[in-house]
């Protein structure tokens, strides 16, 4: 059974790692405490993991459901050590206050049709303003006499429509009608093609998995032949290890 | 030299183990990412050595191959109503293992000296 081999594999494995790294963190001046620390954590991961009975009889009931989970993260890359612990402190609240106060500035400034606020709220919300403004310019001579009548007098002719029809109403029911539909078409879309082309294969990344080498790789029509070695097999969450393995697999 | 050996093997049980106590570690300031990776490289090695020098198993693995692919010498091989057979005739089955396997020889022998 090489299931049971794998407890003293990994007690060697963790041994040689300590003993060897030992001289690393005196260079470093860390404490030997802090190494101690990490042999305790990694020996105790390992037990909680029950990939194994580990002579002990330490019952582990803690999780050990980060470990399957946790493939696919380490798999983004090996130095990926800053997202457990930036997720942690910075929760992402930010964009959430600042929605409401556009959606409670923009019918404030609908309702008087004040020049300098409405031209700020029109910058704020930057969507209505660019609409508004890319009609009018597209006649050239009337937008330059529209600007210069702004620039001069405090004419109401320009404003009350620039304020009144093309305002906040239909802008921002537009507004609120458009990212609606995007997100839903674009949300849809990107789940429907990732979930038809990563279930077959990257889903459920928590499943079996084989760490190891390759001697040689062979097919004739679709027959194929493997001499897989150094494996660490996780299936049926246990751990198994294996010197050589012989593949053969129908495609 | 310690890039001779391959990282993928992070991946596993074990190393999944030592890479949370790692990031527990730096989160909690004991040590620096360096010296992790420092730890890392070091695991890399050992495990691979002590696979060589202390596993010596041997087991057949049959079934279906969904899917197949050879990126950058790693094969990774998809297999459906896999059965290993470990030794004394013991038999392991799964409806779906995903294999890793990257190339043998010149990098690990390199490293091994």
């Amino acid at each position: 059974m090489s299931n049971k081999v794998v407890p003293p594999i990994y007690r060697a494995v963790i041994d040689d790692v300590i003993a060897a790294i030992r001289p690393s963190f005196e260079d470093l001046g860390v404490a030997d405490d802090v190494l101690h620390e990490l042999q305790q954590k990694w020996e105790e991961k390992v037990i909680a993991s029950r990939v194994a009975d580990f002579d002990p009889a330490q019952p582990a009931p803690p999780a050990h459901h980060p470990y399957p989970v946790a493939l696919p993260q380490y798999a983004v890359g090996g130095i990926t050590y800053i997202p457990p612990s930036a997720a942690q402190p910075r929760p992402g609240v930010k964009p959430e206050p600042v929605d409401p106060r556009y959606a409670l500035a923009a019918p404030q400034y609908a309702l008087p049709p004040l020049p300098g606020p409405s031209l700020g709220s029109l910058g704020g919300l930057a969507f209505p303003a660019s609409m508004y403004r890319l009609p009018q310019t597209d006649g050239p001579a009337g937008s330059e006499d529209d600007d210069d009548e702004d620039d001069e007098d405090a004419s109401p002719a320009p404003r009350m429509p620039r304020t009144a029809h093309p305002s906040l109403q239909p802008s921002a029911s537009a507004k609120g009608a458009e990212p609606t539909d995007e997100e839903a078409i674009n949300s849809d879309l990107d789940d429907s093609d990732t979930e038809n082309e990563e279930d077959p294969e990257d889903a459920a990344p928590e499943t079996d998995i084989v760490f190891c080498t390759y001697d040689k790789v062979a097919r004739v029509k679709n027959k194929w032949k493997c001499v897989l070695k150094d494996g660490m097999i996780h299936t049926g969450g246990k751990d198994y290890l294996f010197q050589r393995c012989t593949g053969e697999f129908e495609w | 030299m310690a890039s001779a050996y391959y990282e993928f093997y992070r991946g596993s049980s074990i190393g999944m183990a030592l890479t949370d106590s790692l990031d527990e570690l730096i989160t909690s300031g004991a040590i620096t990412p360096q010296l992790a990776m420092k730890v890392l490289q070091q695991f890399d090695k050992s495990l691979a050595d002590t696979m060589v020098k202390q596993v010596k198993a041997k087991t057949t693995l049959k079934g279906h191959l969904k899917t197949y692919r050879l990126c950058d010498d790693v094969w990774t091989f998809i297999v459906k109503n896999a059965s290993f057979k470990m030794e004394q005739n013991e038999m392991i089955t799964t409806p779906r293992i995903k294999i890793i396997a990257c190339k043998n020889g010149d990098a690990i022998e390199a490293g091994k000296k």
